[in-house]
C-alpha cells in the first residue's frame, strides 16, 4: 500500500530512488528562466509590501507562498533527473529459489495449498512472476529443502522435502551462480527454517558480495484450526524400568475447550492414553505423562493426538522422541555412619530392582564396618574409598548419618569431585551426624550440596521436628514425587503419609537449587525435605528426614503399599540417571535424514575421570542391514578428551555406534549409542508463515520482502538492484505528480489566504 | 576396633554394669515380686529403643512376658550404645502389645517366654503386618517341647505357612557386629538351638524372627551386673543381642 502510494506520487519505485542518484540537467534556457524567476520574486515581494492595508503577518505569509511557488517552478526549469543503473535486459541472471518442502502442502491460502501458489506464480514458463522475470532476466530456478538443486523453469515440484534449510539453500545458489552477472535472488518460501544452524552465516556471504535477496512469503502467519504436539522433552538415555514424567505441550488454535485424547506409544505399543481439555484463548496445554520404559534398547516413543475435524494440518499431531533404554546395573555406594533403620529399608526398597544396586558400607563402631552387597572380598575392605579411582567406580553416592570428621580432607574433596568431575549423583541424608550437625559447614562437600550449611546454625541436641512432607510445585512435576500408580493417587498419597522426623537445621537454599519436597516446620516456615541442584557435571541432593522408613513401617501404611519402594526407586534412579561412563558417545541429534553425514564425538577419561588426549579410539558402526563399518576417531583438539569421527547414514533405520578406547594397550572403556536415520516430521511443526525470518533475509541483504500475490513489481525491483550488466537510465522528475500537486497546493493556498484577508 | 579389643570392651562394659548394679538389681528384683508391671513407652525421636512385647496371661504378678524387665532391656540398650555407634534411649524402653500402633516405630521387638503366649485377632493381624513390612522379632526364654509347640502354633497364626528353620553359625545374623564363630550349644535350660523364620521361607532372604530355643539371653542381660552369672556367659549373651539388633537394622 505504502509502496503503491509512493509510486503514484513519485512515478518510480523506492528501490530506484535508493539505488539511483538525483542530478540537475541544467541548460542555457534554465539560466534565463532563473533570471526571470528572480525578477518575479522581487516583483512579488515589492508588490506585497505595498499592500499597507494588509497586516504585516499576512503579507509575510503571502510573500512566502508566492516565493515558494516560484522557486518550485525554477527547480523544475533546472530539470532534475534520477540517474539509475538498470539491468540490461537478458544480460543478467536472477536465481529463483522455490521451497520444495512438505510444508508447502499446507492448504492455508484460501483453502488452497501453498504449493498451488508457487506453481501458478513461479511454476509456469511465461506466466506470473516467473514470466515477468523471464522477460528481463536469464532466470535460474532452484528447488530447495535441505539444500538447493538446479531445476528447469516450469518443472513441477514434488513438495516432499523433509527439511527447510534457508541458509544452506541461499549459500548453495550463491555458489552455483558465482561468476555470473547476478542481479539478485528470489526466495519463495514460508520461511519455516528447520535447520539447527543459524542463518547469519549464509547471510554474511550474500552481504559481502552485495547480492540482494527478494523474499516472497507464502502461507499465513497463524493457522485458524490446528492442534500440534508442541514440545516433548525426554532424556536421551534412561535406565530400564525407570518411570519418566514427560511434559507434553499441546499447542492449539481454534479448539478452545475441546476434549482430545493424548496417546503415547512405545514402539507401537500403547502405553498411555488420557483425555485432555484444551484451554481457552488458544493457550497451549501442558500435560504430564507417566511412562515406564521397561524394554531395553533404542526406543521410539510416539506422542499423538488424533486428527480433529476441520484441522488444517494433521501431520503435526504426533511427535516422536527417541530414548536409549539401558539395561544395566548401576552401582550406588551408601555409606552409613551409625546403625539405624534407614539403611535397611532403603536397601530393601531396591532389592528387587534389577537395575539399581546399593552397596552398603555400614559403620557399626569406630573403624568397624559391615559391608553389604560387595562384589569382591577386597571391595571397601578398608572402609570408605581412599582413591578417586575406587570411589568413581560407583555412579551414585549416598552419605548417611556420618560426620565430616570421619573423612580426610582429601576424601571430602573426592566426594565433591564425585559430582563435579565424575558427574555422579551425590545424595546426602539427614541424621544426627549429617549436614551442619555433622560438621560439614565449610567443607568441600558443603560446596556441592544444594543447601547452605552454617556452622552456627545447628539443631539443638535432642530437638526433633516432626514433619508432614508434601511435594512442591516443582516436585509434583518430577518423577520422584510419583509414589503411586497415577498422578492423582500420588497427590492423594502424599497427604496421608505419616510424619517423619528431622534433626538437622539448614541454611537457605542455594541459587539454582530446586526444592522438590517440603514441609512446614514448627516456626511455620517451609522446611526443605528434598532439594536438588546440578553441580558441575553431576548433581547433588539433600534429603533431610532421618526415618523415611516410617513410610514403610508405620501402622497406617497398608502392607502392600509401595510408597516407600516407589519413592526410593525413583530417587535412586534419578541419582544415577545419565551419569557418564569413562567413554561416552555424543551426536548433535538422535535423528538424521537418510543419506546425511553423521559426525559423532566421544569423550574418553581414565578411572579418575581425567580426560585422555592420547587414547586410541575406534568406532564400529552397524547399519540397519547389519553391515559393519570401522570408523577411526581422532582427537578434535578443541576439548580435552574429545574425539570425533563421521559416517554416512545412507539407509533409513537404526545405526549402532560402538566405540572402544584403549591406551598403552589397555582398554579404557567402551560405549554404545544409537542413532536413527528417518525422514523428519518437523516440516509440519510450527509451519506457519515466518514473515519475520524472510524480512530479515531481505533487509540484511538489501532486497525486499513481498507477500504472495504481490509480486507485480518484483521484476522491476530486480532491474534496479544495480548489480550485473547495467546501463544508466535518466528519468526526468519534474513531471512527477507530486510536483504538480505541490504547485497546485501552493497556488490554492495563496489564493485562499488572499481571500481570507480581503484581497482580490 | 579389632575383635579381641572389642571383646575386652564388652567385658569392660559388663564390669561397669556390675559395679553400679548389684544393689539396684536386688532392689529391683524384690520390687518385681510385689507390684504389677505396666505398659510403658518412650517418646519416639529416631533413637533405638528396646521393645518388649506384652501378651495376656501369665500367672500372679510375674507374667512371663515381663521376665527380666527392665534391667535386661536397659542393659542391652546401654551395651549397644557403648560398643556400637547406635544411638539408643537410656534407662527407658518400651512395653507394647503386638497391636499397639506405636510398635511400628521400632522395627525390632523382643518376647520373653513365648511358651505362654496368647494372641488376639487384632494382635495376629498387626504382628503379621509388622513382620511383612520389615519388622524383626526375638523370641527368648523358653524351654522344651511344650513351649516350642506354643510358639510354633502362635507364629503359624501370624504367618501361615512360615517354617522355622535351624540357623547355623554361617548365617549373617551371627556376624553383623561380633563375629560369632561357634553357636552356644548348652543353653540356660538345656541343649540350645537357634531357629529362624525367613521371608518366603527362603534362607537366602531376610530373617524375620529368631528363636533362642532352650535359652534365656534376657537372664544373662539382666544379671550381667550382679556377678550371679559368669561374665563369659553374659558376654556371649550380649553378642547375640547386639548382633540381632544390628542385623535387623541392616537387613
Amino acid at each position: 500500500m505504502v509502496e503503491a502510494l509512493f509510486r503514484f506520487f513519485f512515478e518510480h519505485s523506492p528501490a530506484m530512488f535508493s539505488q539511483g542518484e538525483i542530478r540537475w540537467a541544467v541548460s542555457s534556457g534554465s539560466l534565463v528562466a532563473a533570471v526571470v524567476t528572480v525578477a518575479a520574486v522581487v516583483l512579488a515581494v515589492v508588490s506585497y509590501r505595498a499592500q499597507s492595508r494588509v497586516p504585516v503577518r499576512a503579507r509575510v505569509v503571502l510573500t512566502g507562498l508566492r516565493v515558494a511557488l516560484l522557486l518550485l517552478v525554477l527547480a523544475c526549469l533546472f530539470r532534475p533527473v534520477l540517474m539509475v543503473r538498470a539491468a540490461v535486459p537478458q544480460q543478467n541472471v536472477v536465481g529463483v529459489l522455490l521451497d520444495d518442502s512438505q510444508s508447502m502442502r499446507i492448504a492455508d491460502m484460501d483453502g488452497q495449498p501453498r504449493a498451488s501458489y508457487i506453481q501458478s506464480d513461479f511454476g509456469q514458463v511465461g506466466q506470473g512472476a516467473l514470466g515477468a522475470l523471464s522477460e528481463r532476466f536469464a532466470v535460474r530456478v532452484f528447488r530447495f529443502s535441505s539444500t538447493a538443486t538446479r531445476t528447469d523453469a516450469g518443472t513441477a515440484l514434488a513438495f516432499g522435502g523433509t527439511e527447510t534449510r534457508l541458509g544452506a539453500a541461499l549459500a548453495a545458489a550463491r555458489q552455483e551462480l558465482a561468476g555470473l552477472p547476478l542481479a539478485g535472488l528470489v526466495m519463495v518460501s514460508d520461511g519455516a527454517d528447520t535447520a539447527d544452524a543459524a542463518l547469519g552465516e549464509a547471510l554474511l556471504g550474500l552481504k559481502a558480495e552485495g547480492v540482494p535477496v527478494f523474499t516472497v512469503g507464502v502461507g499465513r502467519e497463524t493457522l485458524d484450526r490446528d492442534i500440534q504436539i508442541g514440545r516433548v522433552t525426554t532424556p536421551r538415555t534412561a535406565l530400564k524400568g525407570t518411570t519418566l514424567l514427560v511434559d507434553v505441550v499441546i499447542a492449539q488454535r481454534g479448539y478452545d475447550g475441546a476434549v482430545v485424547t493424548l496417546d503415547v506409544e512405545d514402539e507401537g505399543r500403547l502405553v498411555s492414553s488420557q483425555q485432555v481439555t484444551l484451554p481457552a484463548g488458544g493457550a497451549p496445554a501442558t500435560v504430564p505423562v507417566r511412562i515406564t520404559v521397561d524394554e531395553p534398547g533404542p526406543r521410539v516413543l510416539r506422542f499423538r493426538v488424533p486428527s480433529q475435524p476441520d484441522e488444517l494440518v494433521a501431520d503435526n499431531n504426533q511427535r516422536e522422541s527417541l530414548i536409549d533404554v539401558r539395561d544395566r546395573r548401576e552401582k550406588i555406594l551408601y555409606f552409613e555412619g551409625e546403625p539405624r533403620f534407614e539403611l535397611k529399608f532403603i536397601r530393601r526398597a531396591v532389592t528387587d530392582d534389577e537395575n539399581v544396586e546399593v552397596v552398603a558400607l555400614q559403620r557399626t563402631a569406630d573403624n568397624k564396618y559391615l559391608r553389604l552387597g560387595v562384589e569382591s572380598a577386597d571391595e571397601l575392605v578398608t572402609g570408605f574409598p581412599k582413591t578417586r579411582e575406587e570411589l568413581f567406580a560407583y555412579r551414585g553416592l549416598v552419605l548417611g548419618s556420618v560426620e565430616a570428621g570421619a573423612f580426610t580432607g582429601d576424601q571430602l574433596r573426592m566426594i565433591a569431585e564425585f559430582a563435579d568431575r565424575r558427574g555422579g549423583g551425590l545424595l546426602a541424608l539427614g541424621g544426627h551426624r549429617a549436614f551442619s550437625e555433622g560438621g560439614y559447614a565449610g567443607t568441600a562437600v558443603a560446596e556441592a550440596l544444594p543447601v547452605v550449611l552454617d556452622a552456627n546454625l545447628r539443631q539443638k541436641e535432642g530437638d526433633v521436628q516432626r514433619l508432614s512432607v508434601r511435594p512442591t510445585r516443582a516436585g509434583a512435576a518430577s518423577a520422584v514425587a510419583q509414589i503411586a500408580a497415577t498422578e492423582a493417587a500420588s497427590t492423594e498419597r502424599w497427604t496421608t503419609l505419616p510424619e517423619v522426623t528431622v534433626v538437622n537445621r539448614l541454611g537457605p537454599i542455594k541459587p539454582g537449587a530446586t526444592v522438590l519436597l517440603a514441609a512446614t516446620d514448627a516456626a511455620r516456615a517451609e522446611y526443605p525435605v528434598l532439594t536438588f541442584q546440578r553441580y558441575g557435571r553431576g548433581k547433588a541432593f539433600a534429603f533431610t528426614p532421618q526415618d523415611s522408613w516410617v513410610w514403610q513401617m508405620h501402622a497406617s501404611m497398608p502392607v502392600d503399599d509401595l510408597t516407600h519402594e516407589n519413592f526410593w526407586r525413583q530417587l535412586l534412579r534419578w541419582v544415577v540417571d545419565e551419569v557418564p561412563d569413562q567413554v561416552e558417545i555424543r551426536t548433535a541429534s538422535d535423528r538424521v535424514e537418510p543419506g546425511s553425514t553423521v559426525r559423532f564425538t566421544t569423550t574418553v577419561a581414565d578411572k579418575a575421570f581425567v580426560e585422555l588426549n592420547d587414547a586410541s579410539v575406534t568406532g564400529t558402526i552397524t547399519d540397519p542391514g547389519g553391515a559393519v563399518v570401522d570408523v577411526p576417531l581422532t582427537w578434535t583438539g578443541e576439548r580435552a578428551g574429545e574425539y570425533a569421527g563421521t559416517f554416512t547414514a545412507a539407509a533409513p533405520g537404526w545405526y549402532e555406534m560402538r566405540v572402544a578406547a584403549s591406551r598403552g594397550g589397555e582398554t579404557v572403556g567402551t560405549a554404545v549409542a544409537h542413532l536413527r536415520a528417518a525422514a523428519g516430521e518437523q516440516e509440519y511443526f510450527d509451519a506457519t508463515l515466518r514473515a519475520g525470518t524472510l524480512r530479515r533475509i531481505a533487509e540484511e541483504t538489501g532486497g525486499r520482502y513481498l507477500a504472495a500475490g504481490d509480486t507485480g513489481t518484483l521484476a522491476d525491483d530486480l532491474r534496479y538492484t544495480g548489480r550485473g550488466v547495467t546501463t544508466v537510465e535518466e528519468h526526468d522528475l519534474w513531471h512527477m505528480p507530486i510536483v504538480l500537486l505541490l504547485l497546485l497546493g501552493l497556488l490554492s493556498a495563496e489564493w485562499g489566504y488572499r481571500r481570507a484577508v480581503g484581497l482580490p | 576396633m579389632p575383635s579381641a579389643c572389642r571383646n575386652r570392651a564388652l567385658a569392660l562394659g559388663v564390669a561397669l554394669l556390675l559395679a553400679g548394679g548389684v544393689l539396684a538389681a536386688q532392689e529391683r528384683f524384690r520390687g518385681r515380686q510385689t507390684r504389677e508391671i505396666a505398659s510403658t513407652k518412650v517418646t519416639y525421636d529416631g533413637r533405638f529403643a528396646f521393645v518388649r512385647l506384652r501378651y495376656p496371661g501369665g500367672f500372679r504378678r510375674d507374667p512371663g512376658w515381663a521376665h527380666d524387665y527392665p534391667r535386661a532391656d536397659w542393659h542391652l540398650q546401654r551395651i549397644l550404645a557403648e560398643l556400637s555407634l547406635t544411638r539408643t534411649f537410656e534407662d527407658e524402653s518400651n512395653i507394647m502389645t503386638a497391636d499397639d500402633p506405636d510398635l511400628s516405630l521400632y522395627p525390632v521387638a523382643y518376647m520373653s517366654e513365648p511358651g505362654f503366649w496368647t494372641l488376639t485377632e487384632s494382635e495376629t493381624t498387626a504382628l503379621r503386618a509388622y513382620l511383612q513390612k520389615g519388622g524383626f522379632l526375638i523370641f527368648d526364654d523358653f524351654r522344651g517341647a511344650r513351649d516350642w509347640t506354643t510358639l510354633q502354633a502362635r507364629m503359624a497364626e501370624v504367618l501361615p505357612g512360615a517354617q522355622w528353620q535351624p540357623l547355623d553359625v554361617s548365617h549373617p545374623v551371627f556376624h553383623s557386629f561380633f563375629d560369632i564363630t561357634a553357636l552356644v550349644t548348652e543353653g540356660y535350660y538345656g541343649p540350645a538351638e537357634f531357629l529362624g523364620l525367613f521371608e518366603d521361607n527362603d534362607p537366602r532372604k531376610r530373617l524375620m524372627a529368631v528363636a533362642n530355643y532352650n535359652h534365656d539371653l534376657g537372664e544373662f542381660w539382666e544379671f550381667s551386673d550382679t556377678g550371679w552369672v559368669p561374665v563369659e556367659l553374659s558376654n556371649e549373651a550380649y553378642k547375640y543381642g547386639v548382633n540381632y539388633i544390628i542385623y535387623a537394622m541392616t537387613h
